[in-house]
Parts: structure tokens; sequence; C-alpha cells
């Protein structure tokens, strides 16, 4: 296959920065460049310190005094507080904890498992419209995508009137026209959380389509051509080559989604408010509840900190990853 | 050279941080917002901006003080009737007053419940607002932890003396002195549907069976509706059944006490009475799944409710979205007891705190206050002032309606100020949401309640 000519990193081609930095270099003679990288290095640190200051007082500081205060006893309701690690005891010998610790995994897990398989099956949907010509196809596009800028407060909302559980709700409004009684979908607990789930899911679908679909665009359509002269067929066209092309953007998708997920908090909040009990009660939520509804800051701070810690752990996967695919 | 350059360049965060939290943060927000200038307001003779999104008087007037009000009961309320009035209100404040200007900061109501926990921890470190509108559920622990200032020289003892009884055992402390200006209230009754509930149910036998006869006599309705989903309206509007019987959530120290003796007794009635309209039909399940009381609304209009527990409030709101021949078959009553002679019912309602300790701020922050939440703000909003004299003389309060809310005021409970409040609301919001699906018992609930309210009762002292 030819390379594309132009390219910044071609040094055969005309124009570009090498070319243009080779005489001066030769002129300064072979100590220059040492030179160079040493007043660059230098002159670095004023122009980051803006951006350290900022990166500071908005995410390290916030991140400290979270940290701070979880070493605490400290209640919105009282002026004073004492240092110790009793809220950490608390919360860690709380059953609740763990209850809610086994429902935001039921929900992160559900939920990027049915983003990942729907988006990908729409990013290839609509790839393929594109490719026949198909009408609607952006129209289609257009409509996936206007649930991904819904806020998640409009969504939990949205999604309370379509699930309600009385005769009016949407969906119970046909059953009962088909003659089908009521369902309980947020009313009763377990249909409840996939609910939430399915709520959850019809608004990350978007972002994996997006991500997906780029990827798709991205495939060599060569590869494809070789795949069908060799006789394969589309079942085999899509695992052979279609899933490990996508394998970075599948990746960096389920630790984005992941992280997306697990601090969902407003969407449940209007859908349940985290009921039926606590059903519906994921971490974030959890985190929100205990420092605004119990007023306790302290167990509330800890409850942030183990969410910081697992968004963390999200993170570094996700560099992890990107770095590997990067030395790929 | 390269190592202390970069030890220099990663110290500048650390170092920050440190001054920071030394500083004692965390507490640091930020109090009021400046004026908008390019706000849309009304204008004086000259032509001047005198009610803005955040600023009512001159600019330039000489005198300022900061007030946080929720956006409900400023000019920029949802309500366009409500808006107009307050916005007048505002204005009139401003024409006879032109060396004053309140910079405003008005709170959303999706807001509301976490700003008033922000609003404390303001105060607490001396950044709060001059004066603050402050929910009354929580204004006890503004009093408690002295951070208002006596208001008493800017009312009569007339006016404090008609206050409510459970308005005053809140806003006037021990000395005597009003510590908060409580200017609305509003209460919990059980409406009802009169073509298919004939007689208003006194007793929780009586409305049981009221509601099972109305859904054989109309299967598409749901008998009775309350509120049993994860949010503070759950405990609220139910501890009316408490209440009724003479329970007591606390002791006068703040103790929680509804888990011992009769207190235990009565939470179990309370329990027993929700289980049962659900187990017999009389509630559907999916009062666990309501949080909010406009779906009480909904559910009218959708003509798919027999009764329900709702705000006084939705009167007005029922009248404006029936149909006057609908609206007319509903009808209102106290909230059905253990027997007839029990009643009771959940006051709530807002208060006005001073915070600032400037006596020109203060006196001109009560003068702007009592001219337009005295009842003006009562007549603009029909939410129900909390004396005798005012609803006396108020004639938006004259109706028939508002005279029955009045004398169901006379059994008004508000919900106890203590710090543990809020962590045995939560935990009844979650014991009545699983009880409902059959996950707990009522001794379950009562007890796991209890224990936790205790144990987080016991951690504060």
């Amino acid at each position: 296959m030819d390379a594309p000519s132009g390219n910044a990193g071609d040094r055969s081609s005309p124009g570009t920065l090498d070319d243009t930095q080779q005489p001066t270099s030769r002129r300064e003679g072979p100590s220059s460049p040492a030179r160079a990288r040493s007043a660059h290095r230098g002159g670095a640190a004023p122009w980051l310190i803006p951006l350290l200051v900022l990166v500071t007082l908005f995410y390290l500081y916030p991140a400290v005094q979270v940290l701070r205060f979880s070493f605490t006893d400290a209640s919105l309701l009282r002026p004073t507080f004492t240092y110790g690690i009793d809220s950490y005891t608390r919360v860690l010998t709380d059953p609740t904890f763990f209850h809610v610790l086994w429902i935001t995994l039921v929900f992160v897990l559900a939920s990027i498992f049915f983003q990942l398989v729907l988006g990908l099956t729409i990013a290839l949907a609509v790839q393929r419209g594109a490719q026949n010509n198909l009408p609607g196809t952006g129209l289609f596009r257009t409509l996936v995508l206007s649930s991904w800028v819904m806020p998640g407060i409009v969504i939990g909302i949205v999604w309370q009137i379509v699930l309600n559980s009385a005769s009016y709700g949407m969906i119970n409004s046909i059953l009962g026209s088909m003659g089908i009684a009521s369902v309980g979908f947020l009313s009763r607990p377990t249909i409840a959380l996939w609910s939430v789930i399915l709520a959850n899911v019809w608004r990350g679908t978007a972002f994996s389509m997006i991500l997906l679909y780029a990827g798709l665009q991205s495939i060599d359509p060569v590869l494809y051509e070789a795949g069908e002269v060799d006789g394969a067929t589309g079942r085999q066209a899509f695992w052979r080559i279609t899933l490990p092309s996508l394998r970075p953007v599948l990746l960096i998708n389920l630790v984005l989604i992941s992280i997306q997920t697990f601090n969902t908090f407003d969407m449940v909040l209007a859908l349940t408010g985290g009921g039926p009990g606590r059903a519906t009660e994921v971490l974030a939520l959890r985190t929100y509840n205990v420092i605004f509804d119990s007023f306790s800051l302290g167990e509330g701070s800890v409850l942030a900190v183990i969410m910081l810690l697992l968004s963390l752990a999200f993170t570094l996967i996700y560099v992890r990853f990107l770095s590997a695919e990067e030395r790929l | 050279m390269m190592v202390t350059s970069r030890i220099r360049l990663l110290a500048v965060p650390f170092l920050l941080v440190l001054v920071l939290a030394a500083c004692g943060g965390g507490d640091d927000l930020p109090a009021t917002a400046p004026g908008d200038e390019s706000a849309e307001g009304t204008s004086d003779a000259d032509g001047a901006s005198l009610v803005t999104l955040d600023r009512v008087g001159s600019e330039d007037a000489p005198n300022s003080f900061t007030f946080q009000v929720t956006q409900g009961h400023s000019p920029q309320a949802p309500t366009p009737t409500w808006a107009e009035g307050f916005q007048e209100r505002y204005q009139a404040w401003a024409e006879e007053n032109p060396d004053w200007r309140i910079d405003m900061e008005v709170i959303p109501a999706a807001e509301v419940t976490n700003n008033m926990a922000v609003l404390l921890e303001e105060a607490n470190v001396g950044r709060a607002p001059d004066c603050a509108e402050v929910d009354s559920f929580v204004i006890a622990q503004f009093i408690e932890q002295d951070l208002l200032q006596p208001l008493n020289e800017f009312f009569t003892q007339e006016e404090i003396d008609a206050l409510f009884p459970f308005v005053k055992d809140v806003v006037v402390d021990d000395n005597g002195d009003l510590r908060a200006f409580w200017w609305n209230t509003d209460l919990r009754v059980l409406y009802y549907r009169t073509d298919l509930i004939p007689e208003p149910p006194e007793t929780w036998d009586e409305h049981i069976d009221a509601a099972l006869a109305a859904e054989e006599q109309d299967p598409s309705v749901d008998g009775y509706l309350f509120n049993g989903g994860r949010w503070e309206a759950t405990t609220f509007d139910n501890l009316a059944h408490f209440w009724s019987q003479g329970g007591d959530l606390v002791d006068e120290e703040g103790r929680p006490i509804f888990g011992e003796g009769e207190n235990r007794e009565y939470m179990l009635n309370m329990l027993n009475f929700l289980q049962r309209t659900v187990d017999t039909g009389a509630a559907p399940q999916r009062v666990n799944t309501i949080i909010q009381y406009d779906e009480f609304n909904t559910a009218a209009q959708a003509g798919s409710v027999a009764s329900f527990l709702g705000g006084h409030w939705q009167y007005t709101q029922l009248e404006e979205i029936l149909p006057e021949e609908e609206f007319n078959r509903w009808d209102f009553t106290m909230i059905p007891g253990e027997t007839p002679e029990a009643d009771a019912t959940g006051t709530g309602g807002w208060t006005f705190g001073a915070l600032t300790d400037d006596p020109d701020k203060l006196a001109a922050c009560a003068d702007f206050v009592k001219s337009v939440y005295n009842g003006p703000a009562n007549e603009i909003t029909g939410e129900l002032p909390t004396s005798t004299e005012l609803y006396d003389s108020l004639e938006t309060f004259q109706s028939d309606a508002f005279q029955r809310f009045n004398e169901f005021l006379e059994f008004g409970r508000a919900r106890p100020g203590v710090p543990v409040y809020p962590l045995i609301s939560n935990e009844l919001q979650v014991g009545i949401g699983e009880m409902i699906t059959g996950q707990l018992t009522p001794e379950d609930v009562v007890d796991r309640a209890f224990s936790q309210a205790m144990s987080d009762y016991e951690a504060s002292q």
C-alpha cells in the first residue's frame, strides 16, 4: 500500500519541520540541540504553573479535604469534630455498605455489557446503512445521540413516566390495553434494579455507539475485500476482522463507560431515589444521601474516598490500556 | 539541576494544598454573588433597575445586605402569579428604601436540601448571607448553635403571642426571644372523592374499608395512595399516624425514644396500618415508588385514585387542573387515626433568620422580610400564615377551605429539630419501602431504625 504523501513524520516529504530545522542545527554544531533542550526545560516551569495551580485548587485541594474529613466524625449539624477512624469503622462494618456495593456491581456490570453490545449493534447498523445510502441513517444516528445529550435528571423523570407502575404509566398503559396486568417496574426490588439499568443503558448506548462507529470507520476496507476473496462469510468477517480491529476502541470504551456508570447518581435519584428500600441505591447515590440527607460529612467522605480509589483503579487500567495500544 | 526544577514544580501544588488545608478549609464557600447588571428588571422613575435577578434596590445605594431566598419565594418563582406578586413587593420596598441595596442569592428548588446543609456550614464559619430563608425543619439547628440574632425588637409581643403553638415551640427560645421569623406553614390532609367515599373516614379501619369499597365500585381506581418512596415526605406524612396516638420520636434532650415502651407500640401501630393498606389491596404496592406529591395530582386527573394523603396546597392545584365538575367531587378531611379522637398532622414551612450581627443590616433585613413576607407573601402564594392574627385578617384565607385548614392546624406537629432526626427519617423511609415489599416486618423496621438512631446519637454525645 502507498503511504500518504506529505506526512509530518515522513522525512522525504518537502516542507516538514525536520527539514526546516536541519540546516540550522548543522550551522550551530553538535552541542546546540542539548543547549536547546536545556533552555526548553528551564523555561517550561513558569508555563506549567498556572495549570498546576488550577489543578491544585479545583482537583487536588478538594480531594485532600475529602480525605481529611474522612478521618473525622464531622457532621453538617455540629460545628465541631474530632479526628479518628470512627467513620471508617462505621462505614466498613455497616451491612448496608456491602449491600450498596453489590447493587453497584450489578448495575455497573450489566450496564457496560448491554451498552457495549447495543452500541456495537447500532454502530454496525448505522455503518451498513451509510454504506448502502439508506435514507434516514443520519436521522437515526441523531436520534440515538439525543439520549446521550440529555441530563441525567431529565432521563430519570422521562423513564419514571415510561415505567410508572400506575395504569397511566406509558408501558403499563399499553399492557393494560392488551388486557395484561400492570407490572411493578419500579416498585418490586429486583425489577426496579433492572429498570434503572435499562434507563442507564438507554442513556449510555449512544456514547458506545459513537466510539465504536468511529472505530469501524477506521478499519481498512482492504481487509474485508481480502476476506471476501478468501471466501469469508459475514459472520467470519465480523469475528476475524471487525472485532480484532476494534479491540483498542472496545477496551477504551469499556473503561470509560465503567467510570461513567460507576459515578451515575442523578438519574437514579430522579428515577427511584434509591428505592424501593435500598434496592437501587448505588454507591454514588449512597454518598449523596449520607452527606445531604443524614448530614454525616465524615461517613460521606469515607464513601467518597472509596469511590475515588475505585475510579482511580479504573483510570489506571485505562492509562495502561492506552499506553499498551500506543506501543502496539 | 533538572531534579531540582522538577521538585520545585511538584512542590507548588502541595504547598498550596497544605496552606489551604491549614486554613481549615472545606468550610470555605462563597457567601453571595455580586449584582448582575445585565439582568432584566423593573425600573424606577430614572430608568435604573430596582429588581434584577440578583439585586434589589439601586446599584449605587450606600448600604447593602446579602439575602438568600428560595426560588419559589422570589420574583423568579416558576408560578407566574407568584413571580409577579414578589416582583411588585420587592419593587415597592426598594422604592421606599433608596439607601439600601439587597444582594440576592436565589436557591433553585432542586438544591434546597443541599443548600440547607451548606448554609449551616457557612453560618458556622461566619460566611453566611446576612439574612436567609431557612427550612423550618432545620431552623432548630441554627437556634441551638446560637447562629441567629433575636428579632424581638422588630415584632410586637402581640404578634409573637399570636403565633401558632407549634411555631412558638420552635422559634421562641427559653428566654422568650424570637430567634427566627416563621412566615408560612403547611399541613397534610386526607383528600377523598365523595362519589366513591361518601362519608369521610375517621379511623384507620374505616379508611381501609372505604378504600376497598371504592375499588369495588370502580375497579379502575386505587383506594388509597400515600408517599412511600425514598424521600422525606414518606416519613413526615405518615408520622401523623404516630403522633396522633401520642407518640414522640425523641425526648427533651433529643435522645431517640421511638423504639422504647409505648412509643414503640405507637410506631408499630403506624407501620402495621401502612402494611395493612397494601396487604388488603386498599393501597397498591407501587406507593413505595411515590417520591413526589404531583403523582397524586396526576392520579386525580387520570381518575385513578379514590383517596390520598396530600398537602393542603394541593387543594388549589386540584382546583386548577381538574374540570369544575370533577373538582367538586373532591373533599378533604383530617388524617384518620387509630380512633376518631386521634388527630395529628405534620406541619412544615419556611422561616427567615438573621445571621448578621450588624445592627443596621439586621434592621433593614427585618424590615424587608416583614414588609414582603409577613402577610403579603402568604396572599401571593396561598401558603398558610403562622399566626391566628394574620389568618383572621388576610382576605385570601377567609374561604371555607382555608378556614378548615386553620382548624386542622390546631393538631399540627412539627418535626423535632434535633441532629438525629434526618437519620431517623432516612431509616424509616428505607424501612417502610422494604416492609411494603415484604422484605422486613414492622418490628424489623422499628428495631433497625432505633438501633441506628441510638448509635448515631451516642456517637454524637
